[in-house]
């Protein structure tokens, strides 16, 4: 196997350190060993070239962001900079490329990159990633196809007017030459400027071969047969392993002492380390290392330390909602994200009033994976090898705990056993990177299941107090909205705030679904970041963040308010999604406005049961939401049916219903699946999970008690898409902002009772009946 | 201590601690990371292999305990990843992240020893130990039974996978 | 007079000491060299090593499985530790001086060659039923044992129980001596059963209560008991088992080590089938399996059946996928389910049913208790099957619930009282 392929074929199945198998560190090795055995379509700091490599070593303008590569043998290999986390990105990225490519699928590859630079912002997150790159990686590859055209119409003899692309070949009437016979024979020095791409023609969706056509996951096979690799078994010759000893508290704690006499017994145990964290990220940790995982294991549970613990010790779920009361009735606190004009008298003039609070707990992440990093220097490179899913975030923490600049720091990104949002925040590569400098080789930190918990950045309780004025006539006039919630972007990435209409700025994630597009006259929308929660612990960005509680909160509201104005939760919503003025959508992610969210209402109504008449404590509950953002809006509807048991207040959920409209849906099973895991993450948080902090701690730390949902629990589901060549939009959290509130208002519809308060629990639904 | 058993058909033998749990001598120091480390208490399943033919969670066995016995892991179900469920697993693109999905195959397997053909309650009943935090347990029930059609000599049938999805 | 009385009390005294020192003396029997190993036909010497497992006396005589019969096992007794002996043919420490007399007399009467009284934790109460020929053979197997010198630990009994002579007035109260007789209205297969249960076998020795003698409660005969950590379950109809014992049930029991409807061989009942039934010939194990069907109250298949399938379906009525489980509830449908979930109408032995598990239904809980939190090795139960301990996974409490919620929904039997205390306390042995 020589270096290029060595590279192509990176980590997974082999025993070789992933950074020997990864991009070489000099470039001209790189290209010498790519010289004759392939061509780079490459991007040039000024456009994107097809050049031959040794031609752009010699102009020295080589921008190496590679976003795929065609071999003489007819592979293509498609770079991904995302991270693959169970959304199969990489197949749908590279379905993308190849479409416009008219590549021929069975021949494409991916390949995972490092962290360099070159590849821009790195981050997996807020369904963003179809959206973001589906209209460069759609240049790219018709650029390709073009260049490709005109070499193989050369080398056929013919004008590239005569000439198609199609399955890897370019054909001329009854002649055709394939992609790698181009390669290896012809010159495919060409250079586009970036005016040129940006008129790149990108082919109509009728034309589209592989986007929106069914096809197999590349990233699966590996995944049935235990070759995929993830950070937890990513390895170096002559690593240790650490197994961190958490402080009482996420801030503030110092260590006093530490005695590990008694765990000098242990075989295997070397030394317990207390580390200096200057980004206060790990602060007050220690790390016990041994020979092998089970010895740190083992031995950490006979090292004593003595800690001062810090201010947060004593806080409680309850300390942090009341807190956020306090700031809600604060009107000074929190930051308006917008405030249109004539919400105060609208109330003022209100002819009724409706007004509701909602509460949504904790709730951790639990990936499968527990977090855990590798980390060690290498000719004065810091390697990290990890799962992560935002690595431009965490790279400069990394470099100022090391106190190295940002270019000594990469990362190499393995699968991700989970991400759901908790590796976004790097955090736990930083004790990591810490241990290994302390020590001056290679560390393995591995977190156990309650480690995992007690540092996760879980999912903030939130506090919000729904507000909405009815005219004489029982229509919406006016609303207003305040949420109170840990905000994890002002935590760890306050670049990323906005500010608001009053000048404060606030977390856009946090606030994400508040600005709905149900025409309800003005509105007023003040989210709050609870400092007590942000003290406590590092509130985490979980599966569609605030989307998720705004949501819980929204739609039970609209559907206690349907009620209150005596209309059908349908009915009255249809009403108010009219699609007018700045509901009214904007080319291209969100044309159409509310009119798409009322479509897919309209067609889950049809679909459902809903209007039937149902038995005895069964009943099903309407939501409907446009996702997270409102400039790349996925209209989702939803309808749950439950049956409540009056003597057990147990909840079972038995069918939920949805429709989507994601614009163009790239790789439909792929989306299928995202829909599928992304409702019944919302169900589960609704029915199954939540725990509370106690002691500053999350209480719940296994699954002896924090109880995600499992397979006996999955209710039927029936998932439909709306046929669209609408912009591609995101797809892997949307459905978790609707299914928790459907839940609470299918258990109205079933047995009069509001449940304001997720997750749902027996005790609640029997108090409530009781009451 | 050394402790010797079959491992994927191959006689091996550890020197380490026999109290240390079976999961990191297959992961550690036999470089067997298929199996995975999820909850360390035995409750979601992302570890198990078959000891002796029958479903084990390694987290929380001490090796010791299975000197002389035969242990299978993914690694081992089948000498071409072949394995009816794998295939199943892969028709009907069950794997999301993946980190479960080896302890769900391995118990799954376990399970059509014992249950060759079986019912919805026998699935929720004999997988609910296995956390799936992806939920891809519509196609997780899918696999399994198109895997055990596959097994009982029906064939598989395509037209009933989820998603439908094609190889093209 | 008060004179004359009380020397007749004394007179009376001395005259009791007199007979009871005749009845406690016994001669010893002269030493002699140890038999030479061409002595016995080999097939003499096999037919030893099945009486052997059948009086289990490997399990007893036997710490280190590299020195077989050296003996050094204790047995706690309410009246201190006793250690069993070595009886490998060792002259100085093992029984390599023993005639074959000297043998049979230990064997049948709980004296050794020297002429001392043996504690009946050594079960010649029931060794006295066996035949002149099951003697001569065990005689032949043991003698021909890998001679192993070493000397067992000192007892600890406390005084007056370790005076041996005072165990003549032990047996006087509790030893019929005396080969076994055959019930002539029983087939010959129960009379075999019986001969090698109540005899060879003892099974009493641990499935009945014992009195403040330390013998075995005649009145309470095969009631069931605690015995070395374990509980031993009624063996009549006592037995709390929902499924009633068959033949052919007790059969698979005895011979593999497990029963689809009553579970797994695990303690000192493993080794019992295991080390003790392994070689033992099939009609031996029919006819322990008669007799004991027999004492449990026989049932036919049929009816066995339907009692384990109304007894798993009415346990899985109780539970199920639920978001809102009780701890118990969801520790076993997490953690427990997956090997032990069972299809009502044919529960399989490798899948041990909790709703007709022995260790469920039993009064006492240890055997529940202990294979929770320390497992069931290969070598117990089903040979090569194995579930791993919790004691590492679950807390006291939780393990508390567990067994409670198994309890509450799998039988009808009342909670266990004191439940995580006495998880507590095993955990730590």
């Amino acid at each position: 196997m020589n270096k290029f392929e060595r590279y192509l074929n990176r980590p997974e199945g082999t025993e070789t350190p992933a950074s020997e198998n990864t991009l070489p560190v000099s470039r001209r090795g790189f290209l010498i060993g790519a010289a004759g055995a392939g061509f780079t379509l490459a991007f040039f700091r000024s456009g994107l070239s097809f050049a031959q490599p040794e031609e752009v070593v010699e102009a020295e303008t080589f921008d190496p962001t590679i976003w795929y590569h065609i071999f003489p043998d007819g592979r293509i290999v498609v770079n991904i900079a995302e991270a693959e986390m169970g959304q199969h990105v990489g197949t749908a990225l590279a379905r993308i490329v190849a479409d416009e490519l008219e590549a021929d699928w069975s021949m494409v590859e991916l390949h995972h990159v490092d962290s360099d630079p070159k590849w821009g912002l790195m981050v997996t997150g807020g369904s963003w990633s179809i959206w973001q790159n589906f209209t460069p990686l759609s240049r790219a590859g018709a650029a390709g196809r073009q260049a490709l055209i005109e070499e193989g119409a050369r080398l056929l003899g013919v004008s590239p007017d005569q000439c198609q692309a199609r399955n890897s070949q370019v054909i001329a009437g009854d002649q055709s030459i394939s992609y790698g016979d181009i390669v290896s024979q012809g010159d495919l020095s060409r250079t586009y400027s970036e005016e040129e791409l940006k008129q790149m023609p990108i082919k109509p969706a009728s034309q589209r071969r592989l986007i929106g056509r069914e096809s197999r996951a590349l990233d699966i096979p590996d995944k049935t047969d235990g070759t995929s690799q993830y950070g937890l078994d990513a390895k170096v010759e002559g690593m240790v392993y650490g197994r961190p000893l958490i402080p009482p508290t996420r801030y503030g704690s110092t260590v006093n002492s530490v005695d590990d006499s008694e765990a000098k017994s242990v075989k295997g145990y070397q030394q317990t380390i207390v580390l200096d964290d200057p980004t206060d990220t790990a602060p007050g940790w220690a790390v016990v290392i041994a020979d092998s995982f089970h010895a740190a294991n083992k031995a950490a549970a006979k090292v004593k330390v003595d800690w001062t613990a810090g201010d947060t010790a004593d806080v409680s779920e309850q300390d942090i909602l009341d807190h956020a009361v306090e700031l809600i009735e604060n009107p000074d606190k929190g930051s308006l994200m917008f405030s249109d004009e004539g919400v105060d008298e609208a109330f003022n003039n209100a002819s009724d009033v409706f007004e509701q609070d909602y509460i949504t707990h904790t709730v951790l992440h639990f990936q499968m994976e527990p977090v855990n990093a590798l980390a060690y220097e290498k000719d004065g490179t810091w390697e990290i090898h990890t799962g992560n899913q935002w690595q431009s975030l965490i790279l400069p923490v990394l470099a100022k705990a090391l106190g190295v600049k940002e270019d000594k720091v990469v990362m190499r990104t393995y699968m991700l056993g989970g991400g759901f949002g908790r590796r976004l925040n790097g955090d736990y590569a930083v004790p990591a990177a810490l241990a290994s400098q302390q020590l001056g080789k290679p560390v393995k930190l591995v977190f156990t299941r309650d480690d995992d918990i007690r540092f996760d950045s879980p999912r903030s309780p939130s506090y919000q107090r729904m507000r909405m004025a009815f005219d004489d006539n029982g229509n919406p006039v006016g609303m207003e909205h305040h949420a109170a919630a840990g905000w994890p972007t002002q935590v760890m990435a306050p670049f990323f705030m906005p500010k608001g209409a009053n000048d404060e700025p606030f977390d856009p994630f946090s606030a994400q679904g508040a600005a709905h597009w149900y025409s309800v006259g003005p509105h007023r929308v003040r989210p709050i970041s609870n400092d007590l929660a942000n003290a406590t612990f590092r509130p985490g960005w979980l599966r569609s963040v605030g989307s998720g509680w705004i949501n819980f909160a929204i739609e039970s509201f609209m559907d206690e308010a349907a009620r209150e104005a005596g209309q059908d939760p349908i009915d009255f919503r249809l009403a108010l999604l009219k699609a007018e003025g700045k509901n009214a959508g904007e080319a291209p992610n969100s044309v159409g406005g509310a009119s798409r969210q009322a479509n897919v209402l309209r067609r889950v109504r049809e679909i459902s049961e809903w209007g039937q008449d149902m038995p005895e404590g069964t009943g099903l509950g309407v939501a409907t939401t446009y996702g997270q953002e409102r400039n790349m809006p996925t209209w989702t509807a939803c309808v749950a049916k439950v049956n409540v048991n009056r003597e057990t207040g147990r909840v079972k959920l038995e069918k939920l219903t949805l429709v989507t409209d994601a614009g163009t849906v790239v790789h439909p099973d792929g989306a299928r699946a995202q829909v599928e895991g992304a409702a019944l993450w919302g169900a589960s948080m609704a029915l199954h999970e939540g725990t509370r902090f106690e002691n500053g701690e999350p209480v719940d730390r296994n699954l002896n008690t924090y109880t995600p949902m499992r397979i006996g629990d999955v209710p039927e589901l029936e998932i439909e898409f709306v046929d669209s060549t609408e912009a591609a939009v995101g797809l892997g959290e949307p459905a978790t902002t609707v299914t928790g509130p459907a839940i609470a208002n299918a258990i109205f519809a079933a047995v009069g009772i509001r449940l304001r308060e997720i997750p749902i629990t027996p005790e609640a639904v029997r108090e409530a009946l009781q009451a | 201590m050394a402790t010797e058993f079959q491992l994927n058909g191959q006689a091996i033998t550890v020197d380490i601690d026999g109290d240390t749990p079976l999961l990191w001598a297959l992961r550690d120091d036999l470089d067997q990371t298929g199996t995975k480390y999820g909850c360390g208490i035995g409750m979601c399943g992302a570890c198990t292999v078959l000891v002796n033919g029958r479903a084990t969670r390694s987290c929380i066995t001490p090796v010791e305990s299975v000197a002389n016995a035969t242990v299978t892991t993914i690694e081992g179900l089948d000498p071409d990843g072949e394995h009816p469920l794998q295939k199943a697993w892969v028709q009907t693109q069950t794997p999301q992240c993946g980190y479960c999905q080896s302890g769900q195959i391995m118990q799954a397997a376990a399970m059509l020893k014992d249950f060759p053909d079986p019912t919805d309650e026998q699935i929720n009943s004999v997988m609910a130990g296995n956390l799936c935090r992806c939920m891809a347990y519509v196609r997780i029930r899918e696999a399994i039974k198109l895997a055990a059609r596959e097994m009982n000599g029906a064939g598989a049938d395509n037209a009933s996978v989820a998603g439908g999805a094609t190889n093209e | 007079m008060i004179k004359k009385i009380l020397m007749g009390i004394v007179g009376l005294a001395v005259l009791v000491l007199a007979v009871f020192l005749v009845i406690a003396w016994e001669s010893s029997v002269d030493p002699v060299d140890p038999p030479a190993s061409d002595q016995f036909s080999q097939q003499q010497i096999d037919r030893g090593e099945v009486i052997s497992g059948l009086g289990n006396c490997q399990t007893c005589h036997t710490t280190d499985p590299e020195q077989p019969y050296a003996g050094g096992l204790a047995m706690p007794t309410p009246f201190g530790t006793i250690y069993t002996t070595n009886i490998t043919p060792d002259p100085e420490t093992g029984i390599g001086q023993w005639s074959q007399e000297a043998f049979a007399r230990a064997m049948r009467e709980g004296v050794d060659r020297s002429g001392s009284h043996l504690f009946p934790a050594f079960p010649y109460t029931h060794f006295t039923k066996m035949t002149d020929e099951d003697v001569a053979d065990l005689y032949a197997y043991v003698m021909t044992r890998e001679p192993i010198r070493t000397e067992a630990p000192e007892n600890t009994l406390e005084f007056p129980f370790n005076i041996r002579m005072l165990q003549a007035g032990w047996k006087l109260l509790f030893f019929d001596e005396g080969r076994y007789q055959a019930e002539d209205s029983m087939s010959d297969e129960w009379n075999r059963g019986a001969y090698l249960a109540e005899g060879l076998g003892h099974c009493s020795a641990c499935h009945s209560p014992r009195n403040q003698f330390g013998a075995e409660d005649k009145g309470q005969a095969w009631e069931g008991t605690v015995v070395n950590g374990w509980y031993a379950p009624a063996l009549n109809e006592s037995n709390l088992s929902p499924v009633d014992w068959t033949t052919d049930d007790a059969h698979a029991y005895l011979r593999e080590g497990a029963s689809p409807f009553h579970g797994v061989a695990i303690g000192s009942m493993a080794d019992v089938v295991h080390a003790g039934l392994g070689k033992a010939p099939d009609e031996d194990v029919r006819g322990l399996a008669v007799w004991l069907s027999d004492l449990a109250g026989a049932a036919d298949g049929e009816q066995a059946g339907s009692q384990a399938t109304a007894a798993i379906k009415s346990a899985q009525a109780q539970l199920g996928p639920d978001p809102n489980m009780s701890q118990g509830e969801r520790i076993y449908a997490y953690a427990c389910a997956s090997c032990h979930y069972n299809d009502p109408a044919s529960p399989n032995a490798m899948r041990p049913d909790m709703s007709l598990n022995s260790a469920v239904t039993a009064p006492d809980p240890v055997n529940l208790i202990r294979a929770t939190l320390h497992g069931v090795s290969q070598e117990d139960g089903i040979p090569q099957v194995m579930m791993p301990g919790f004691a590492s996974a679950l807390s006291d409490q939780e393990i508390a619930s567990l067994l409670g919620f198994l309890r509450e929904t799998h039988t009808d039997q009342p909670a266990w009282d004191n439940l995580e205390q006495t998880i507590r306390d095993h955990r730590e042995q």
